[in-house]
């Protein structure tokens, strides 16, 4: 929460984060303080065989969405899409998948990074202080999930 | 027989007078056999009544009265008469038949009346018993058995007859014609806004919503179909559409130094940003405090306002400040406004410019509106409408009103000393709310950037702005910019992907041209973008819109106005759209007219915990007045919901945040909203049967309408200072006995009720002490992150306990409760410290043992015995509450429940009577706050509730707690026994 991390490289920050006011004797970790307030991973339009895999949500849960969009579901393909910590979770999801379903299916599994934006609030409220914005970035993991095409 | 005279009693005298009542005048009774004499004197001399005539055809009447009591008598007296055997003497020698004849005449005449009229209900069922009646039968006569049937329709003829003359009488002068005419509606319309302003989507609401009158205006609180679930489903999924604009603007305008020196003493810094905020100065973003009176920080808050700066101008300090706030602050807030900024000279508004309307318009009318004070604009008396009438002058005052002043208030302050400007420009801007994660594609395909007037001839100066406008070619680059920042929102998945109060600029074509014939819900169309589009939609998503392209012609007063007047009304656009020779098409070239400044501004959606972050942001659309229907039909088209009052507070509860004027019981007009809604639920509790209502005593809720925060607050006070002598004193000596420390609790507890009015007790808004008492709130062996971020603060022992208690130990604080298990938390449920039984306990959660009703025994006592004993019984209860009132924490239920005193008659059973106990030990479990909004939330699919604790009671049990279990507690519906586990989040 109170670290200022060198603003990232991609960083929009113009000025330097150099105040020196102290604000309190409690922390001494840096002179200046800003809260760190991550904004929510940029969403693409869904469809209806995406299955976007969280850590909240009860993997059970999870995995029997998945199977449901495969059997009830009449999808011959779904996409596990799993973002940094989740990404275990969506191989985990994936492979599950494959091994109830006796070598009917197959994976396809593709990675990516993702961009993700962190704003930076000042803690104490003074005019210079300005919020900052910076970007980091995070892999993606994308499994598609299918009946191979009969032959 | 012989049975003594008995005196006729009162009874006796009512009773024969009632028989009396329907007897001709002619004919008397004697009272009793004395008078008989006299009487028969009196009547008409020609025959004694009684005993008379007992074998003649005309004495019908007596002969059937005597036939019933055996010994005829004088007169018509009950019982037997001692005299009544010597009726022989007053036999009539002879009888003259003429005198005789008329004088029965009438009596026949009274009986033959009595007989044909019905007794009792008039009505035919009446006649019926109660299991032969059924449903309808004045609506359909055969239900009715036959012999009642001819009775049942000649009278519903006669209502039927009656009700159609009534009607008739009923009916103004005026045919439906008439009052249906436009003029005539619209003065109607007026006269119905006398008192509660409507907004200008008034009437689509009315149509679709229950409306209520509030805060001056009549506002729409839910709609009449079902949408609970759908309006969260389009908050959470789509967008939906609010009408703010009851919410009033007022302008500051000044030098910027004077007006931040100004508004410096209404904040204070340590409550977060304040009205100097950089970004928020720059114009760049929107801003939001909580304002105080001023220099009172801590104390006498006010509520919470939204703020926007203009962008500066180049090489001017002059600046423009638009401060909205809800209409209940508007009171308290304009006058310390006023006060801070030393204007109090009222000022006679400027004479409106000039704005000659081009359209529709007789040529009357420009000639009175410049000399138009705002006086005489907002009087809407009947009078003068009539003067007005004929033209387009209604139409136009309709939009004109405000709700939270009287029209012949003044609505621009200014100060000799430091040349600041406030002006009230309530009504004066239409304030739309679009929430949801498409709100931005619904905005985006709505409205369409401005075109330029091309082709015009713009040389020769119009009184329309764009022209003007367009002539100014940095204005018209600016334009650009604004528009192509506004098609970067198409790329834009999500609203919530924006930084939260980016402002943006904008001057679009008139929405009313591009209506779709059909209703389509608006879909985000995000597409791979080339390079350039990236980079740019990059730019946006990370720093908001660019400082410039906050600037908008809204901000002027001039331009607002003669887009207000200039406005094409619908019948006009419609006859033109009629004439396309492709129907549907867009109207090009489009009108002049249809250019209109709007400022969008992003609201941040939920900010502060973990879960379902920027849930529930959206975008605000402000307008000039008048634009609001031409605007709302069309965003309506792309398949937004509609929410009222309602869903405005649902929405702050999934959010997470504090709802004004709800959850502000410390600012005045919270205050005030309290008691309106203790008045409100009493008035409900009282509309049930007795039997149905709820026994609030037997469940042991104290308060189950008003939250009596200031005792709560000062009982918790009372119970750590006491904890702390016990503690000293057990370190020193070790005889302190009990009964002395029940006496010290009971001698300062007197002085604090007497000095209660001047401490009042107020909500911790202080940034750096909720976050740390958000640290302590959490469980710190708890995995991950948390446990290390906590780490960081200090730990929870006495003496930073001591310490924060002694800057804030008076105060309240907003906490978020979660339910672990099931359960539904609702209005003024309380919050409650769990014993350690309890914390091992999982599972359901403890139940409160019943409580007794005190009340309800004496009441019937009372009812039977006199009032000397009630008043006795009430007098010793009274010295026995003196004496059980002790406010310690852990006694048993049954014991606390003191008998207060017997006021009890006026209230309705179940309530306590108003000098409550003590709140905080009236139960089992020790009392912390109340639950100020709960429901069931959606978005968590738990209970969910969010409440105001004592933050004296929060740190004494988190500080009592196992570090592992910290910050569980138990909530308790009022009517309800049962408490359940809940999780307190304090976030910040």
């Amino acid at each position: 929460m109170t670290e200022p991390r060198s603003p990232g490289m991609s960083s929009m920050p113009q000025t330097a984060p150099v105040h020196t006011e102290s604000t309190s004797p409690a922390v001494e970790m840096d002179p200046v303080e800003y809260t760190l307030r991550k904004r929510l991973p940029r969403k693409l339009p869904k469809r209806r065989n995406d299955v976007y895999v969280n850590m909240k949500t009860d993997f059970r849960a999870q995995l029997a969405r998945c199977q449901k969009l495969l059997e009830g579901g009449g999808h011959r393909e779904i996409c596990v899409h799993g973002l940094g910590l989740a990404i275990n979770r969506a191989i985990n999801i994936a492979l599950q998948l494959q091994a109830s379903s006796q070598g009917a299916l197959q994976l396809a599994a593709n990675t990516s990074t993702v961009e993700l934006v962190d704003d930076l609030e000042p803690e104490d409220p003074d005019e210079a202080g300005e919020p900052m914005t910076r970007t980091r970035n995070n892999s993606a993991i994308h499994i598609k999930v299918f009946y191979p095409d009969p032959q | 027989m012989q049975r003594g005279v008995r005196n006729m009693s009162a009874a006796k005298v009512k009773m024969r007078e009632k028989k009396m009542r329907n007897q001709p005048s002619s004919v008397q009774y004697s009272a009793s056999p004395r008078h008989v004499e006299s009487s028969a004197q009196k009547n008409g001399g020609a025959a004694p009544v009684t005993g008379g005539g007992d074998g003649g055809p005309s004495g019908v009447h007596l002969n059937t009265e005597r036939s019933k009591s055996p010994h005829p008598k004088g007169g018509w007296v009950r019982g037997h008469q001692r005299d009544g055997g010597d009726y022989a003497k007053e036999m009539p020698k002879h009888i003259t038949a003429g005198a005789f004849a008329t004088a029965r005449a009438s009596e026949v005449r009274t009986m033959l009346k009595a007989t044909t009229k019905t007794t009792g209900s008039c009505h035919v069922f009446g006649a019926l018993p109660k299991h032969m009646r059924r449903r309808a039968m004045s609506h359909n006569t055969k239900r009715l058995p036959c012999r009642l049937r001819d009775v049942a329709n000649r009278m519903r003829e006669k209502s039927l007859q009656a009700s159609s003359k009534k009607k008739k009488e009923e009916s103004k002068g005026k045919s439906r014609k008439a009052r249906r005419q436009h003029g005539n509606l619209l003065l109607e319309f007026n006269r119905r806004q006398r008192k509660n302003k409507w907004l200008e989507t008034h009437i689509w609401h009315a149509k679709r919503f229950h409306m209520v009158k509030k805060w001056g205006y009549c506002l729409g609180d839910r709609p009449t179909y079902k949408c609970y679930r759908s309006s969260y489903r389009a908050m959470s999924s789509h967008c939906l559409l609010q009408d703010l604009s009851y919410y009033c603007c007022i302008e500051l305008q000044g030098e910027e130094e004077k007006l931040l020196a100004s508004l410096s003493q209404l904040t204070s810094k340590e409550a977060g940003p304040t009205f100097a905020a950089a970004l928020s100065l720059s114009g760049q973003r929107q801003g939001s405090v909580d304002v105080y009176r001023a220099g009172q920080y801590p104390m006498q808050p006010l509520g919470p306002v939204t703020f926007l700066w203009r962008p500066r101008a180049q090489g001017s300090t002059h600046r423009q400040l638009w401060i909205w706030a809800h209409p209940t602050i508007k009171p308290d807030l304009l006058p310390e406004l006023q006060t801070v900024c030393q204007c109090c000279e009222a000022v006679l508004p400027p004479a409106a410019p000039a704005v000659i309307p081009t359209e529709g318009v007789s040529a009357l009318e420009p000639e009175p509106k410049p000399e138009k004070t705002p006086e005489s604009k907002q009087i809407t008396g009947t009078k003068r409408k009539q003067t007005f009438k004929d033209a387009s002058e209604p139409s136009e005052k309709k939009i004109l009103g405000d709700g939270t002043r009287s029209p012949t208030t003044p609505v621009t302050w200014k100060s000799s000393s430091n040349g600041i400007v406030i002006s009230d420009l309530t009504m004066e801007i239409v304030r739309y709310r679009l929430i949801g994660p498409q709100s931005h594609s619904v905005l985006v395909e709505t409205m369409e950037a401005a075109t330029d007037c091309d082709g015009m001839n713009t040389s020769q100066p119009s009184c329309l702005w764009w022209p003007e406008h367009c002539k100014n070619e940095s204005k018209m680059n600016l334009h650009q910019q604004q528009a192509d920042v506004f098609h970067l929102l198409k790329g834009v998945y999500s609203t919530g992907e924006l930084p939260s109060g980016t402002v943006l600029g904008l001057t679009v074509d008139d929405p009313r041209l591009t209506l779709p014939t059909k209703k389509v819900k608006a879909l985000p169309c995000v597409k791979q973008a080339q390079e350039v589009e990236e980079e740019k939609r990059r730019e946006l998503m990370l720093r908001g819109a660019p400082a410039h392209c906050c600037q908008s012609s809204l901000w002027e007063s001039s331009v607002r106005d003669n887009v207000t007047v200039n406005k094409i009304s619908n019948k006009l656009l419609n006859h033109m759209r009629s004439e396309l020779l492709v129907p549907g098409s867009r109207l090009s070239p489009t009108p002049l007219q249809g250019r209109v400044p709007i400022l969008l501004v992003h609201q941040p959606g939920k900010q502060v915990g973990h879960e379902m972050t920027s849930w529930g942001a959206g975008w605000d659309l402000l307008l000039p007045k008048g634009w609001g229907m031409a605007f709302w039909v069309p965003l309506v088209y792309r398949g937004v919901r509609i929410g009222g009052l309602t869903m405005s507070l649902k929405h702050s509860q999934n959010k997470g945040a504090a709802h004004f004027p709800h959850d502000y019981p410390d600012c005045p007009a919270g205050a005030r909203f309290q008691e309106e809604q203790e008045a409100q639920l009493l008035y409900e509790f009282k509309r049930y049967p007795p039997a149905k209502r709820n026994n609030y005593i037997k469940h042991g809720c104290l308060a189950p309408f008003c939250c009596p925060w200031q005792q709560l607050a000062e009982e918790w006070e009372l119970i750590l200072r006491e904890g702390g002598e016990e503690r000293e004193e057990d370190r020193l000596t070790q005889t302190s006995t009990k009964a002395d420390a029940v006496m010290e609790v009971a001698t300062p507890r007197e002085d604090v009720t007497v000095t209660k009015p001047p401490s009042r007790v107020t909500v911790l808004r202080n940034k750096k002490s909720l976050r740390l008492l958000s640290g302590w709130c959490r469980p710190t062996t708890s995995k991950g992150q948390r446990a290390r971020r906590s780490c960081g603060v200090l730990p929870l022992d006495r003496a930073a306990m001591a310490l924060f208690l002694s800057a804030h130990g008076m105060s309240l604080v907003w906490v978020r409760l979660s339910l672990l298990s099931k359960g539904k938390p609702e209005l003024h449920a309380m919050v409650c410290v769990p014993t350690a039984e309890d914390l091992m306990l999982c599972g359901g959660g403890p139940q409160e043992p019943p409580h007794r009703d005190h009340f309800k025994s004496p009441f019937r006592r009372q009812k039977k015995g006199s009032k000397a004993a009630a008043a006795a019984s009430s007098l010793c209860s009274d010295k026995k509450e003196g004496k059980e009132s002790d406010p310690a924490p852990a006694s048993e239920p049954n014991s606390t429940a003191p008998e207060g005193p017997k006021s009890s008659l006026a209230l309705p059973m179940g309530l306590w009577p108003d000098p409550l106990p003590s709140v905080t030990a009236h139960c089992s479990r020790v009392m912390l706050g109340w639950v100020t909004q709960g429901d069931f939330s959606l978005s968590s699919g738990r209970g969910e509730a969010l409440g105001l604790v004592s933050v004296a009671g929060l740190l004494n049990t988190l500080f009592n707690q196992p570090a592992e279990r910290r910050g569980t507690l138990l909530l308790r519906n009022p009517a309800s026994l049962h408490y359940r586990v809940a999780k307190v989040n304090l976030e910040v």
